[in-house]
């Protein structure tokens, strides 16, 4: 077995790509999990993955899902790299079709598609209402495959916990630790790269992300000396069931299929549901969004419910839900289309969706920001250069970063289905640049000397060691549960800098507890709440870039919403209307001054946050978002 | 009625709110806002009992201990267990280790918290507490060797789905530009089902042939694959391009440990939370294999 | 040379499957059969039914090579298979797990009952020629004792279960039922034809006593 060594960490959807990419490239990967990468996030994806195929006459274009995606994110994307994945989505898909993905067919056999949030084309790929199971056990299978001809070495149940970077700053290899046996050990790599996910635990339990979803990874490398950008650009999916231990996801594809959303005209009407009239009935999204009905995009879904429920006291009973309704949909249709969610609120609410509505509220989601990533421009194409070892490099030399943990291709706020697309796509990408990275390496990681590895390793083994020793008092299950509330409350769906000000103060406070934990266990082995405590001190620092990132940028964008700042859209929805035309030049002069790239870089005082432009290269944002 | 077991959704709306939710916690089941507060107190006052059967290494002895915790409507064991490392103290008074446990989606979906619960293979998450007794007894998932508490080492599960080569052999992860081959609707529905497999093992802790850790090893290659990997091989020889290596993949389960090893006892099927139709899968690869044994033999 | 025949683990499986159903199972049905004959009397069994067969050519050849020999391999891997799995009928109290179960005990009360049945009656009409040629006479004397008749009519059943069931596993693992329904539908096609079958032997067990000893025995 020849070749370099390259550690992958995170096998979701976007490390296995990775991982595929680079072991079928001739060379040894090492992926890190933090359990069997079956049970990554990336399972829980229900609704679909986005690419053109127009099969459904509606003359839909690569262009329109460029268009869609840049647009849906608030023109906040850098443009090439969502132009090559817009355009590379067809083959991705077909490609999990041949890894034996089983997608949800046409009476013809041929694979089916949806409607999906913020288009009006439906575009989206799904299987079942379980499509990220289903492109897991593809890629999956592939990778173990290579595992099993020996390109593949798997570490799982360890944990990532630090880069090792040379005297010249350029990561040669990762720490990390075994959960069961806490070792803490050095690996060395040529590259690394960091495929860790999302970090929807900043907001828990309110959020429809696993538990394991917390951003400690992607927070570790960013304390190395990673830019971290876009952090304030957070999702809140509007439909997620209510509930004190998860807010669990009731996929956009519920909507897409033809779902509803209605609060009674009364809010004090105590009825059920199905005995409530049509005439009594409230359907906000399409009475506000008549374009787009029930299919807007997520942040202006979202904040509509948190309107009717918090401003105009409209939700069911007074309180936070509003009813997502399937029961005007044939029975057959949407159990074959939506069973997995189905089976999801029967089996956790109790009743069922075909009967009578469900009850939903907005909960976090998904981290439309993350690690910055590079990209070379291809002036010949206008997309990224194909395998250019800069595309999807962090700021450090030698890591890459792909997947939910990097910030490239949403922008403001991402469109359904696009996350298990940029996942996919993002690990090839990065695979395939990792590939010519390597090509250009004269010494290995095995040549350099050991100092910077065991100096590394004994920074961890210590801070394992103060941890255990349990000299403060502070319970790291109950500073993640304050954490939660705190970033729920304080920076969630609707902002304002008072608020945000004091939501710093209140981080860097519990930043300062988070120093001292008692562990209240001891145990030498699998000891999980040692890693818990690790976890939960590096979402409070990522939460600090958070929360400084949403002060920094003042005005609204995509799910970033002050409304102190907003531009409200004008009351007419003709673009000849000289009220258009007054609204589009304040528009216009707004992006100049806020369309740019927040980047945070960690120093010790805090987070530093700056802005940088944003390649516009592609298609001028001429059109605001209005999806009446 | 459209009852929301367990919508005590609160979202914070100050600090005041979220210092509220601190004491909640720490009162336990006080009630709730708006509509959940009957049912909040219908819960208040209910106390249920845990019976953990904990071992603390791999190779220390099990033991048992019990705790006293007050669910919230809508908990579920996973939510339960969650609260309960908040302040793991038993019965008697004795503050202990929290409970080691395994868990991610909290939906049932990966397949990381499967245990016994009150004796039955399931999964956690979504045993809800209002469907059992006040007495709960949890045990490690049977089968697999304990890591710690109710965590067990399911390696064994993905080891077997190599053994059975549960992929298709790809030229390449790249576009080869070929529009996907058709699938009739029936067909589709009859592989989804298989597809939807989380790999938790409860159907391997409940089938009889599948032999317990103390009697193999994890990557023994003779021991029974179980019905699991069975099934993906099913899904696998079904698919237009998986089907070019059913020979491999038959023969791969004619060998020690493969099909013939299961005898039919057919809890797997009964067990498994997605309903996967296991026996199904059986049934057809009994024929694949028998048609196989003839081209083999004859052939 | 192909996997499936380098490795015998599955031609193995598979002639124990197939023994237990052809000879072995059709031995059962034919001999349960023939036994039900006991109520015609002494004489037409002796004559009709042992004598006929006593007649067959090659009679040693079937005995061993056709009843014998499979039923021995049958039973032998048999218990290779019961050691290679652990029932929890309490546990899981599912009906095709209880079966499965009761698959394993009856395959060991069968193999108890059948060393001493043959011994009671093939092997003691080898030494004593007596026995031999009044079958019946000896059987009736045997059933006489209900103790042996107990173990007789436990036999009977042990042997009828174990078949039917067999029957019905053997349809999956062969791949002649797949689906859940056409599996429970043959599940219990084969219950009657096992519930028949019993009848048939309990007949012909009953037969031994109230049938009349007249004739020329
Ligand atoms: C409920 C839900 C439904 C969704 N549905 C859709 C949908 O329908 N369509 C869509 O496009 N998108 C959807 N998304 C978004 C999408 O699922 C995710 O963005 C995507 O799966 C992320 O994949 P990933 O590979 O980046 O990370 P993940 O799948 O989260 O994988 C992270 C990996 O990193 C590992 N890891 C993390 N930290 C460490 C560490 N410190 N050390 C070692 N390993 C580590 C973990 O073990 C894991 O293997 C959904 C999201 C949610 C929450
Ligand atoms: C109804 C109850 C039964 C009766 C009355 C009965 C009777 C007999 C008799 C009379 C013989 C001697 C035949 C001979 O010597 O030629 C015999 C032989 C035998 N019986 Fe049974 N039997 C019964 C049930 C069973 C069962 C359940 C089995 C199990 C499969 C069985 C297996 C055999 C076998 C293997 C032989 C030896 C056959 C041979 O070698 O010819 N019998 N039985
Ligand atoms: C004498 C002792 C016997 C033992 C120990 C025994 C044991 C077994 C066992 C363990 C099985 C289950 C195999 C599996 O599920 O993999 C089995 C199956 C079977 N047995 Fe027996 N058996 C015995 C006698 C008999 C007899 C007398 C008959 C015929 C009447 C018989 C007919 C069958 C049949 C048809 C099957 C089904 C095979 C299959 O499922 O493919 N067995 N036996
Ligand atoms: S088949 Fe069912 S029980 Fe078995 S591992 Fe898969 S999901 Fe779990
Ligand atoms: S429980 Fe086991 S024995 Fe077979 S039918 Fe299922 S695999
Ligand atoms: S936590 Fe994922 S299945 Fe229960």
């Amino acid at each position: 077995m020849s070749g370099r060594r390259v550690i992958v960490v995170g096998g979701g959807l976007g490390g296995l790509w990775a991982t595929l990419t680079i072991a079928g490239g001739g060379h040894r990967v090492q992926l890190f999990s933090l359990f069997e990468v079956m049970r990554s996030h990336s399972v829980c994806a229900q609704g679909g993955i986005n690419a053109v195929l127009d099969a459904k006459g509606q003359h839909d274009t690569v262009a329109q899902h460029i268009r869609d995606t840049l647009r849906g994110g608030s023109w906040l994307a850098n443009q090439p790299p969502v132009k090559s994945m817009c355009e590379a989505a067809p083959g991705l898909i077909r490609t999990f079709e041949r890894m034996g993905v089983t997608f949800s067919r046409t009476p013809e056999g041929l694979l089916d598609q949806r409607l999906f949030g913020g288009v009006k084309n439906k575009r989206t790929c799904f299987a079942g209402a379980s499509t990220g199971q289903q492109l897991m056990h593809g890629v999956d299978q592939q990778v173990r495959r290579l595992e099993a001809e020996g390109w593949v070495e798997k570490h799982e149940w360890w944990e990532f916990l630090a880069l090792v970077k040379d005297t010249d700053g350029v990561c040669r290899g990762i720490v990390a630790m075994d959960l069961r046996s806490l070792e803490v050990r050095a690996f060395r790599a040529d590259a690394v790269v960091l495929a860790t996910g999302g970090l929807g635990q900043l907001y828990a339990p309110q959020t429809t992300c696993s538990t394991n979803a917390t951003g400690a990874a992607a927070s570790r490398v960013y304390q190395q000396g990673a830019r971290f950008a876009n952090a304030e650009l957070f999702q809140f999916h509007p439909t997620a069931m209510l509930g004190e231990d998860k807010t669990r996801l009731m996929s956009e594809a519920a909507r897409g299929e033809g779902g509803r959303v209605w609060v009674p005209k009364d809010p004090a009407d105590r009825r059920e549901p199905n005995r409530i009239p049509e005439t009594e009935r409230w359907y906000f999204l399409e009475d506000w969004y008549p374009a787009y009905g029930n299919t807007v995009p997520r942040d202006i879904a979202s904040r509509a419910i948190w309107r009717v429920c918090r401003e105009l006291g409209q939700g069911i009973g007074g309180g936070d839900r509003v009813y997502l309704d399937l029961t005007h949909l044939d029975r057959d249709f949407v159990e074959a289309r939506l069973g997995a969610i189905l089976s999801i609120y029967r089996k956790f609410a109790g009743s069922d969706p075909l009967d009578a509505p469900m009850e939903i509220f907005p909960a976090a989601h998904y981290a439309m920001g993350g690690l910055w990533v590079d990209f070379e421009h291809d002036s010949a194409t206008g997309g990224v250069t194909p395998g250019s070892p800069r595309n999807h490099a962090t700021s450090i030399p030698g890591l890459y970063a792909c997947g939910e943990c990097d910030y490239a291709y949403h922008g403001a706020n991402r469109l359904g289905a696009n996350s298990l697309l940029s996942a996919s796509y993002s690990g090839r990408v990065a695979g395939e640049a990792v590939l010519s990275h390597l090509a250009g390496i004269e010494r290995g990681a095995e040549a350099m000397p050991g100092a910077p590895f065991e100096a590394e390793v004994a920074r961890q083994v210590s801070s394992n060691r103060e941890l255990m020793a349990g000299q403060g008092h502070e319970s790291a299950y109950r500073l993640h549960e304050e954490l939660g509330a705190l970033m729920t409350s304080r920076v969630g769906v609707v902002r304002d800098n008072a608020t945000l000000d004091q939501a710093l103060d209140e981080l860097a406070e519990l930043e300062r507890r988070a120093a001292h934990m008692d562990l209240a266990e001891a145990s030498p082995w699998a000891n999980q709440t040692l890693a818990h405590a690790r976890q939960v001190q590096d979402m409070i620092r990522l939460a600090r870039v958070m929360a400084a990132s949403a002060r920094a940028r003042d005005e609204c964008r995509g799910a970033h919403y002050k409304p102190e700042f907003d531009l409200p859209l004008p009351s007419t929805r003709d673009p000849a209307d000289p009220q258009w035309e007054r609204y589009r030049e304040r528009w216009q002069a707004n992006n100049e001054r806020w369309l740019k790239t927040t980047v945070a870089e960690h120093t010790v005082d805090g987070p530093r946050i700056e802005f940088e432009p944003v390649d516009l290269s592609v298609m001028t944002p001429d059109q605001p978002r209005d999806y009446r | 009625m459209t009852g929301i077991a367990g919508s005590g959704l609160h979202l914070t709306r100050d600090g005041a709110d979220a210092a509220g939710r601190e004491r909640d916690r720490d009162a336990d089941a006080a009630p709730r806002t708006g509509g959940d507060v009957e049912q909040a107190r219908a819960c208040e006052h209910r106390h249920v009992e845990l019976r953990i059967r904990r071992q603390d290494a791999p190779d220390s002895a099990p033991y048992w201990q019990r705790f006293r915790v007050h669910p919230r409507p809508g908990d579920n064991v996973v939510s339960v267990l969650r609260a309960l490392r908040l302040d793991p103290v038993t019965v008697d008074g004795e503050r202990v280790d929290p409970i080691a446990f395994e868990h991610n989606c909290m939906e049932e979906v990966c397949g990381a918290c499967a245990m016994l619960i009150d004796g039955m293979p399931r999964p956690a998450c979504s045993t809800l507490l209002e469907d059992l007794g006040d007495v709960i007894r949890l045990e490690p998932l049977p089968k697999f060797p304990v890591v710690r508490d109710l965590m067990v080492d399911r390696a064994r599960i993905f080891h077997n789905l190599t053994r059975v080569q549960a992929w298709v052999r790809l030229d390449g992860p790249w576009d080869t530009h070929e529009r996907a081959p058709r699938i009739s609707q029936r067909q589709w529905v009859a592989d989804y089902l298989y597809s939807r497999c989380m790999s938790c093992g409860i159907c391997l802790a409940a089938c009889p042939q599948f032999p317990a850790s103390s009697r193999t090893n994890a990557d023994d290659n003779r021991a029974f694959v179980g019905p699991s990997a069975l099934a993906q091989v099913r899904l696998l020889n079904a698919h237009p391009l998986g089907r070019f290596n059913k020979t491999d993949r038959l023969h791969a389960i004619m060998a020690e440990g493969g099909l013939t090893d299961c005898g039919n006892a057919q809890n797997c099927v009964r067990v498994c939370p997605k309903e996967i139709p296991l026996t199904t899968a059986i049934g057809e690869l009994g024929r694949q294999t028998t048609l196989q044994a003839l081209k083999d033999l004859f052939g | 040379m192909s996997a499936s025949i380098a490795s015998p683990h599955f031609l193995l499986r598979r002639l124990h499957s197939l023994f237990g159903i052809l000879p072995v199972g059709a031995f059962l049905a034919f001999h349960l059969w023939e036994n039900s004959q006991s109520r015609f009397g002494a004489e037409h069994f002796n004559r009709e039914v042992v004598g006929a067969l006593a007649g067959l050519n090659y009679l040693p050849f079937i005995e061993i090579g056709l009843i014998a020999l499979p039923l021995l391999l049958h039973a032998l891997y048999g218990l290779v298979i019961i050691g290679g799995g652990r029932a929890e009928p309490l546990r899981y109290s599912y009906l095709r797990n209880r079966l499965y179960w009761l698959q394993r005990i009856s395959g060991i009360g069968l193999l108890v009952f059948i060393l001493l049945h043959v011994g009671m009656t093939r092997m003691a009409g080898l030494v004593d020629p007596a026995i031999h040629a009044d079958l019946f006479g000896h059987m009736r004397a045997a059933l006489a004792n209900p103790w042996v008749f107990g173990f007789y009519l436990v036999g009977l059943w042990l042997a009828v279960v174990h078949f039917a069931n067999g029957l019905a596993t053997a349809a999956i693992s062969w791949g002649l039922t797949t689906s859940a329904m056409a599996q429970r539908r043959f599940g219990w096609l084969c219950a009657a034809g096992g519930l028949l079958l019993g009848a048939i032997g309990t007949h012909g067990l009953v037969g031994y006593l109230t049938a009349p000893v007249g004739g020329g025995a």
